[in-house]
């Protein structure tokens, strides 16, 4: 008896010594000692008692992904439960060398289950976020009781003061008394009362952002680059329209309950892989995009009501925005679907849509209290304009406002994108 | 079929390839059988590391793939008497059972997270409650994905051609788990041996081996030894720094440098000492289990496979910063170049997305390396001392069993997979 022979043309016979693996048949744990033959088309098992197993050479598969790659773990096809453990290097090669189909996978029979599974999957992720979720969030929003709006609106407000601020201090209220009047006197002209559930608290950070938002609970905040930027005070009244109009629509109190729901589902589908996180956070970025971008046109529109209402030019909103596009672009392509407002141009158009046919009388605020609010953060920062870095291709980056904490500030006025 | 002329002599024909030397008619060996271990670290790492790239790369949906052959890899290392472990579980059954998980856990994680957040707004004027109630709400369910997924693995385990086997048995499993984690945190993990003790018995009891049931002899008593290190030195570091704070006297601080180290070897005391109780009081009929696991090898695997990850980290760190070194001053790097946002305005000329790209590369380099290298310097030997610890006495009892049915089980470990369990295997 050869250790493994084989049909083709027989050359000079080896020493007659067998070759033995371990044979399990999967009905019990007994390990057989078995001695193996092979034939041209043919695996012969040798059982200790003489009974020959046959495994066609093309059944054969190698156990995959083993720990011990030297030796080979072989089966018979894939339902078979009879394994074949050769751990003598040598007779492992020659049965790779042999049998054709070895390392062959499992072939998957189940792809349509899968596909079903996958359908209702992502059928009912999308209708909890993208019906479910916000339905809820919007009816949740207006039962929300005004404390509990305020104090979310709060913890947010000194977050951002810190994430804002440089090295431990956070950023600087400015609370000069002439200015705060002078916007207390805008607030009066627009005259928002009516449809405020709460009163809205207007506060500005001595920080060069050329933005403004809304938080839950009627806190509106504006930084001081925004006024530094605008050129006469109605621009500054219609961002404030603006945000006012989140503070009315509680945009800020539904982005907050709808990211509770729909974060959580998220992770569920991305698991805790290595950097998982950040996929999660721009999914969620982009199904908030959806929703903030019709929230932001919902305060444009309310901006430019609330603007002729008062007799204010709602164009005021077009003019600000348009030297912001000038100045930082816009977002475009791809990043308009995550830019979490609309695009500028639109906005400008609509701004100018309202504007017409209006008739606008007096300034929002006499020149001796814009003068106030444009000094009430100190005299220092005054004359000094917003960096001109844009040159340098870096700016749109430097300059983005990080959201304030995935849906929690909400209605942020997007100079930025 | 190109079959091939016979193996010169020697190597093919050596019976004695392996290191159970047996008689050709002999199908067992009497004597108890000691586990070998073929893992080594080059192969796992370059598994470890193939399939952790296709993870990312994949936004995550390789993970199924990976699982399975990270496990396919680290059962057939562990060999008792020989016999290498088989996993036999496929990728596909568990995409399967995630996306039947997330069907049921999407509505429930989304709604109920959604109303929780209500309510601890209106009630409590803030979101910790929310996100306390969450997790409360989520624990059963966590014990349901855990047991489930251990009878999914244990479905797909096999060694000499015999399927291992949970009994169906959540619910009882569920409120046992709630109850005594309850306690456990009631009395200030006092209780954790009890509770592990209690928990695992629930488990052992309802594995299988073929149709033969395993069984989990001994008592809650025999894991108090192994928590005296945790339990001493916990009372310890607790007691300083309560002195600490009620004396304000700095002499106390050393003790910390005493709890702390003795706290991360009663770690390991209790690893080994708790692996060694409960193993050494299972039967598998009339077979027993022996394990001898060391607690100084644990310390040292542990101890020795940080310090090489930290190694490894802080060389790479190192080589980075000589490569940006050289990169600036190619590019004219001064002080004066770098504007008030920290951006160096002599890079300003490229592309922006360049940085963007190189800080997304580097943020999910650092995840899988450090993933990656975890498995080789920690997963793996650790595996390792285990396995080469543990023996079966007795195994010729193991002969009569027979093989048990297929557990079909659909959902394979879907919840489990869906919930961060963040469990090694």
């Amino acid at each position: 008896m050869t250790d493994i022979y084989g049909a083709a043309p027989a050359v000079e016979e080896p020493e007659d010594k067998a070759v033995y693996a371990d044979y399990v048949d999967g009905t019990d744990p007994v390990m057989h000692r078995v001695s193996l033959e092979l034939s041209r088309s043919h695996l012969n098992i040798i059982m200790p008692d003489g009974e020959r197993i046959l495994w066609p050479l093309d059944e054969v598969r190698a156990l995959k992904d083993q720990a011990y790659s030297d030796g080979v773990v072989l089966a018979q096809g894939f339902d078979d439960m009879a394994r074949l453990k050769v751990d003598n290097p040598f007779v492992a090669k020659e049965l790779r060398a042999v049998a054709p189909r070895l390392n062959r996978a499992q072939p998957v029979t189940n792809w349509g289950r899968i596909g079903a599974w996958a359908s209702g999957a992502v059928a009912s992720v999308a209708l909890i976020i993208f019906v479910l979720v916000p339905i809820m969030a919007d009816q949740l929003a207006t039962y929300l009781p005004p404390e509990g709006e305020q104090a979310l609106g709060d913890a947010t407000f000194e977050q951002i003061r810190g994430a804002l601020g440089r090295e431990n201090a956070a950023v600087r209220l400015c609370e000069d008394s002439d200015g705060l009047a002078a916007i207390d006197a805008m607030v009066d002209r627009l005259a928002p009362d009516d449809d405020l559930p709460y009163p809205v608290r207007i506060a500005v950070l001595d920080h060069e952002l050329v933005n403004a938002f809304a938080l839950p609970g009627g806190r509106v905040i504006l930084f001081r680059g925004l006024i530094d930027e605008a050129e006469n005070p109605e621009e500054v009244a219609s961002i404030l329209a603006h945000e006012i109009g989140h503070v009315v629509n509680r945009d800020p109190t539904r982005d907050a309950l709808r990211s509770a729901g729909s974060i959580g589902v998220l992770g569920l589908l991305f698991g805790d892989f290595a950097g998982g996180t950040v996929v999660l956070m721009l999914a969620n970025q982009l199904i908030n995009a959806k929703y903030s971008q019709a929230a932001e046109t919902g305060a444009d529109d309310y901006a430019h009501d609330l603007m002729r209402d008062a007799g204010l030019d709602p164009a005021a909103l077009g003019t600000i925005f348009q030297r912001l596009m000038d100045e930082y672009g816009d977002a475009e392509g791809i990043a308009a679907h995550f830019a979490s407002h609309p695009q500028m141009i639109r906005r400008i158009e609509s701004a100018q849509a309202a504007s017409e046919g209006g008739e606008y009388g007096l300034p929002v605020i006499t020149e001796a209290q814009w003068q106030d609010m444009r000094s009430m953060c100190g005299d220092s920062h005054a004359e000094q304009d917003a960096p001109e870095d844009d040159e340098n291709g870096g700016g749109r980056i430097e300059r983005r406002v990080d959201e304030p904490d995935a849906g929690r500030g909400g209605g942020t006025l997007g100079g930025e994108n | 079929m190109p079959a091939r002329i016979g193996k010169p002599a020697g190597g093919a024909a050596n019976p004695d390839g392996d290191n159970n030397i047996r008689t050709p008619d002999a199908t067992m060996a009497f004597a108890d059988l000691t586990t070998d271990y073929k893992g080594a670290k080059g192969a796992i790492f370059r598994l470890a590391l193939a399939t952790g790239i296709r993870t990312v790369l994949t936004a995550g949906f390789y993970r199924f793939w990976m699982k399975t052959r990270m496990r396919r890899y680290y059962w057939s290392a562990i060999r008792p008497g020989g016999m290498p472990l088989e996993y036999v579980g496929r990728p596909t059954e568990k995409l399967l059972g995630f996306l039947t998980a997330v069907v049921f856990l999407a509505f429930y994680i989304g709604i109920v997270n959604l109303i929780l957040m209500f309510f601890s707004f209106s009630l409590f004027e803030g979101n910790t409650p929310a996100y306390a109630v969450s997790v409360v709400g989520i624990t059963p369910l966590i014990f349901f994905a855990q047991y489930r997924a251990r009878r999914y693995v244990l479905a797909r385990t096999r060694w000499r051609g015999i399927r291992f086997g949970l009994e169906p048995g959540v619910a009882g499993f569920v409120w046992r788990s709630l109850l005594h984690w309850g306690l456990t945190v009631l009395t200030a993990g006092l209780y954790w041996p009890v509770k592990t003790y209690w928990l695992e018995k629930y488990r052992t009891d309802r594995t299988f081996y073929g149709e033969q049931r395993m069984h989990q002899g001994g008592s809650w008593r025999m894991l108090i030894k192994p928590m005296l290190h945790l339990y001493l030195s916990a009372a310890l570091l607790a007691g300083t720094i309560g002195m600490l704070i009620a004396t304000e006297d700095p002499r106390f601080a050393p003790l910390i440098f005493i709890a702390v180290p003795w706290f991360f070897f009663g770690l390991a005391a209790w690893k080994a000492g708790s692996f060694r109780a409960l193993t050494n009081t299972k039967t598998i009929g009339e077979a027993r289990l022996k394990a001898s696991p060391r607690t100084g090898r644990i310390v040292g695997i542990y101890a020795g496979g940080w310090a090489a990850m930290g190694g490894i980290f802080i060389a790479a760190g190192i080589g980075v910063s000589i490569l940006f070194g050289i990169i600036f001053a190619a590019t004219g790097f001064a002080l004066e170049n770098i504007d008030e946002d920290g951006y160096l305005t002599t890079l300003g000329n490229l592309p922006a997305f360049v940085p963007i790209l190189f800080g997304i590369i580097t943020y999910f380099a650092i995840f899988i390396f450090w993933g990656v290298l975890k498995e080789v310097f920690i997963t793996l030997p650790v595996a390792q001392h285990f396995a080469e610890t543990t023996e079966i006495e007795n195994p010729q009892a193991l002969l009569g069993i027979k093989q048990r049915a297929r557990d079909e089980f659909a959902e394979a470990e879907g919840f489990a997979d869906a919930l961060p369990l963040g469990d090694a295997f």
